[in-house]
């Protein structure tokens, strides 16, 4: 009984650091995904009295990943009933190319501003539209939503830390007294803290082994699902592999530390 | 080695404290059978302490089993409390192991196997007539048998020097007995000195045995 709540008083701190840090990692991977939708349906559209190449835009702007005409055609067709075919074809000469640019990655208002005025100034186009009204609002939801992801993280992970650090000072008190008897007796350093690494290494694989269930459940129920399609955003998958690693990586490195930690004052009193 | 104890000009404090011993001057041979004795109060379990290393002298000169303890280093220390078996008066036991794991402590820090360990931690219990308890934690025991465990520890490992702490101190005539056996035995048979802190000597030991009183912080030899 005694045993199994030393466990529990390891591994609850050790699951919420977990759980803490893996909803960080995949909260960022949701806003990364969310930014990428976003700069991909994001699109500046110039007017410019020449044909324009991508390659000689690219090299005046930086920032821009492809541009595409705009076809002038369904403006042409529905004036053909009011105009002859004659000015047809003259108006085809004379009106100007549209085109539509994509960027490379998703910007923020100075960024916008930026790219507006260098395409201004290349003296390639002659006007730019930025729909930066628009932009400007979704921007700030999107920061608004990254923000509020990493306070949320940093703040769970902060009470994780003081949970552990409290347990820290549980196990001082729990274990003083075996180790100043095997003291005593004249055990060397690491036989007497053997026991706490012990535990702590169990317990590392045990948090990661329930953070990992849960973050494989997790995007298999259904009503989180509907609430991410509401939302337009994919839940990741948790990475066996990958992720179990990273996760039992810190555990183990956080734990282990905090232990050594323990066992230096200990050595020290 | 002529002593296993010797202390020269020995005074000991706590701290910046009045001092608990002065200048005290005591020779211990092997296989001695030594009992220090003294009112409570007069230093005695504090004599006692500085002879596992618990307490540095603050003057003069203590050896234990020729290893000077004032300057010892940590490892060297720990190296000195292997060949020592001590029994303390509170027992000092470890209250989430078993009474059979108490009694291997020493073996399991002198590297033996665990064979080892169980075969020798049992043959001791049954000495001490607790084998039927092997299993029980001691917070499960009584006060005497705690003591028998703490000494059944003591012995485990065929120390050079018991050093016991009023080892029959709140024990029933019985614990008294089985305890007495054991550190007569352990002299008499494996040659082991041991060093013993009470307030009584008990009259029916039948050994040759040396004596130190205290008395406010002087040690005497009494012949």
């Amino acid at each position: 009984m005694k045993s199994l709540k030393n466990h529990l008083s390891v591994i609850f701190p050790l699951f919420v650091l977990l759980f803490s840090l893996q909803f960080s990692f995949l909260s960022n991977q949701i806003v990364k995904d969310y930014a990428k939708k976003l700069t991909e349906d994001y699109t500046i559209v110039v007017v410019a009295p020449k044909i324009l190449s991508q390659a000689v835009i690219q090299s005046r702007v930086s920032g821009i990943k492809s541009i595409q005409e705009i076809s002038s055609k369904n403006i042409l067709d529905r004036l053909k009933g009011n105009i002859s075919s004659k000015n047809i074809s003259l108006l085809k000469i004379a009106l100007p190319k549209f085109y539509s640019i994509k960027l490379q990655s998703f910007p923020n208002m100075t960024e916008i501003e930026r790219i507006k005025q260098k395409l201004l100034k290349s003296g390639l186009v002659s006007k730019v539209e930025t729909f930066s009204k628009t932009h400007d609002k979704i921007y700030r939801m999107f920061e608004s939503l990254k923000n509020t992801a990493f306070v949320f993280s940093v703040f769970i992970v902060i009470i994780s830390v003081l949970l552990m650090f409290k347990q820290m000072r549980i196990w001082l008190l729990e274990h003083k007294e075996r180790m100043s008897i095997m003291t005593l007796f004249g055990a060397p350093f690491w036989m007497k803290s053997a026991v706490l690494y012990r535990l702590v290494i169990v317990d590392s694989f045990i948090s990661t082994f329930l953070v990992g269930i849960v973050f494989v459940v997790l995007p298999q129920i259904d009503k989180i699902n509907e609430f991410a399609k509401t939302m337009d955003v994919k839940i990741p998958q948790f990475d066996l592999i990958y992720d179990s690693v990273t996760l039992l990586g810190i555990s183990l490195a956080f734990s282990l530390f905090i232990v050594s930690l323990v066992l230096r004052k200990m050595n020290k009193e | 080695m002529e002593h296993v104890i010797e202390a020269e000009n020995l005074t000991l404090s706590y701290g910046r404290d009045e001092p608990v011993i002065i200048e005290a001057n005591l020779k211990i041979s092997p296989n001695e059978f030594v009992f220090i004795t003294g009112k409570s109060g007069s230093g005695k379990s504090t004599l006692l302490k500085s002879m596992y290393g618990e307490l540095v002298p603050r003057k003069g000169d203590l050896n234990i089993c020729g290893v000077g303890i004032k300057n010892i280093s940590g490892s060297k220390l720990n190296l000195l409390r292997r060949y020592l078996g001590i029994v303390f008066q509170d027992y000092r036991l470890i209250n989430d192991w078993t009474v059979e794991k108490n009694v291997m402590l020493p073996l399991m820090i002198g590297g033996f196997s665990k064979g080892v360990c169980v075969k020798q931690a049992q043959k001791l219990l049954k000495h001490v007539k607790l084998i039927h308890k092997a299993d029980k934690y001691p917070y499960e025991l009584s006060g005497g048998e705690q003591q028998r465990v703490a000494m059944a520890r003591a012995l485990a490992h065929n120390p050079v020097m018991i050093l016991a702490d009023e080892p029959t101190g709140n024990l029933d005539e019985y614990s008294s007995e089985v305890i007495w056996d054991l550190l007569k035995n352990a002299k008499e048979h494996l040659g082991t000195t041991v060093v013993v802190v009470t307030h009584h000597i008990p009259s029916t030991l039948g050994i040759d045995y040396k004596h130190f009183f205290l008395e406010s912080g002087v040690v005497y030899e009494v012949s």
